[in-house]
């Protein structure tokens, strides 16, 4: 008991800053990426299911997210730093850490709103324009509620990503469990400590998973 | 509302979907336009129903220039007009209730009203209390009806159906086609019925069109259409409908060497063996069948006549006098 205390103490912490930084990070990674992901389909050629397309647009827009993206975020964790201390007054802590990992998460999760909105079937978004739906309605009443499902799906991946990613985040002094493990696992031998932080972060992975999936499912069940 | 089309034009690239076609359909009718895969019906519709502007020509609602309108009153425009499809294109993501609300919703009429038409629509397509419904479990035939409460749900003038009962059973077809039928004259719809199936033309259309290769190759009554088909086209339909519903008997897998095509009353008169007993010439009927368009009979008969060319002709020339078209196949030998 005394030693799950020991534990207990030490880990909680971590473990809450671990949530602040995927909660939040997953929140302005959607805010940012999905006009990103709407703009990206509704600019794709027109077989493709775009209702307004615009090549350059959506090629120049494209570049930048597959740029985005490749880039590895250890790199990116240091390059944004000055953006975290304009926008948040530091560039080290757990909130300054929500900066970098939100830049990160956006552009995946604007390609995952796009291939979300390319599987909607045309013919609905057809109707629906032969109906006289603006551009608006069409992308607000029906491509983002017909491919709820996916999004659903899409964004479960990106938290759990995000997990991930928020334990490279220990890099600068961001905290969360991934910091944890590092320093007393790694730097101090304490391995009994990086154990129980690893099967508390493969449990977090699970049960998002388990909540992600069920969630879909409920969406689905009801169509 | 009575729709106009002058000199449309539509080309992909070196495609020419449609190519100057012009057509005149008239108020509170049902007006089929049919044609193969690939003749150019989709691009039609898409044009007459405001999706795709033409690369030239004019289309008019009434006396109204639709096909350059800017973009807001285009938008208005498409909300005074019903479409059904093929795939009915309904919403997942809504109650078939909820369906039938989307085009009043996106016009901003009030949720109350609105819900109160949807639900008088439903029980007018003999949906009543399947509203809540989610999609997935309807059948085609009921997708269909609650595509069409949809369409009807703007109280608009105009009514496309772009293959609306191809993905439908020959009997659940019969049914809505019956149902379009029926609001077009509680509504006085104007009713385009774009398909490649010459039994939706027979079974609801007055008139009618034939397209081909993105040109129009034959117009008008459709009881006049089919009874004296121009154009190669027409007859390959009519002859495939037979087939289709086994209307036509053949006794011989060889083809006739003349087409007969009676109509009306004709179907009812002795007219070979009156033909027979003046001329003396022998037949030996090889097909032979009755179809109903718009409720006229149409009788359609392949045969060979002899015993010699000049006893043919005379037979011919006497069908003629009594109403029947004769067709003859060019390629024989005889």
């Amino acid at each position: 008991m005394a030693a799950f205390s020991r534990y207990w103490s030490l880990i909680l912490n971590p473990f809450l800053q671990t949530l602040e930084m995927v909660f939040f990070s997953t929140l302005f990674a959607v805010i940012l990426g999905l006009p990103i992901g709407v703009l990206l389909q509704i600019t794709s050629p027109e077989d493709q299911g775009g209702i307004v397309p615009k090549r350059i647009l959506n090629s120049v827009l494209s570049r930048v997210v597959n740029i985005l993206r490749s880039f590895p975020f250890i790199i990116l964790l240091i390059v944004i730093m000055p953006l975290s201390r304009v926008i948040v007054g530091t560039a080290i802590g757990t909130t300054a850490a929500i900066i970098p990992l939100s830049i990160a998460a956006a552009p995946f999760v604007a390609r995952i709103i796009e291939t979300a909105l390319k599987e909607v079937d045309p013919g609905v978004v057809q109707a629906a324009k032969a109906m006289g739906s603006t551009n608006f309605q069409i992308i607000w009443k029906v491509l983002l509620p017909e491919a709820l499902p996916s999004l659903i799906s899409g964004i479960t991946l990106t938290v759990i990503n995000l997990i991930g990613y928020s334990a490279m985040a220990g890099a600068i002094g961001g905290g969360g469990l991934g910091d944890l493990a590092i320093r007393y696992g790694y730097q101090r031998f304490q391995s009994d400590v990086l154990f129980i932080t690893v099967v508390i972060i493969i449990l977090l992975v699970e049960v998002i998973q388990l909540i992600g999936n069920k969630l879909a499912a409920h969406v689905i069940a009801k169509r | 509302m009575r729709i106009r089309l002058e000199h449309v034009s539509k080309n992909y690239g070196a495609l020419h979907a449609v190519e100057d076609v012009s057509l005149e359909i008239p108020s509170n009718e049902v007006y089929g336009v049919i044609g193969k895969s690939g003749a150019g019906k989709s691009t039609l519709v898409r044009l007459i129903s405001l999706l795709e502007r033409p690369d030239s020509g004019e289309i008019y609602y009434d006396d109204k220039r639709v096909d350059n309108l800017p973009k807001k009153e285009l938008i208005q425009e498409r909300r005074k007009i019903g479409m059904i499809f093929q795939n009915f294109n309904l919403f997942s993501s809504r109650t078939a209730l909820e369906n039938i609300e989307y085009p009043m919703e996106i016009c901003h009429m009030d949720r109350k009203t609105s819900k109160k038409k949807a639900n008088e629509l439903l029980s007018l397509v003999g949906l009543e209390g399947r509203g809540d419904a989610p999609i997935s479990t309807l059948s085609g035939g009921q997708k269909q009806r609650i595509a069409i409460a949809r369409a009807l749900a703007v109280d608009p003038n105009i009514l496309f159906c772009d293959e609306a009962t191809s993905a439908l059973d020959p009997q659940t077809t019969r049914a809505i086609l019956a149902l379009i039928k029926e609001i077009q004259k509680k509504m006085n719809l104007t009713v385009v019925m774009i398909t490649h199936q010459m039994e939706v033309v027979r079974d609801a259309c007055t008139r009618v069109a034939v397209l081909d290769q993105g040109k129009i190759v034959e117009r008008g009554d459709a009881r006049e259409v089919f009874a004296n088909p121009q154009t190669a086209v027409t007859k390959d339909f009519l002859f495939n409908i037979s087939n289709m519903k086994n209307s036509i008997i053949r006794w011989s897998n060889e083809g006739g060497h003349y087409t007969l095509r009676f109509r009306g009353l004709k179907t009812q008169e002795p007219i070979i063996s009156e033909v027979a007993k003046a001329t003396g010439a022998v037949f030996n009927i090889r097909a032979a069948g009755v179809n109903i368009v718009s409720g006229e009979e149409h009788g359609i008969m392949i045969l060979d006549i002899g015993p010699d060319a000049e006893t043919a002709k005379s037979a011919v020339d006497k069908f003629e006098k009594l109403g029947v078209k004769v067709e003859e196949e060019m390629d024989g030998s005889v």
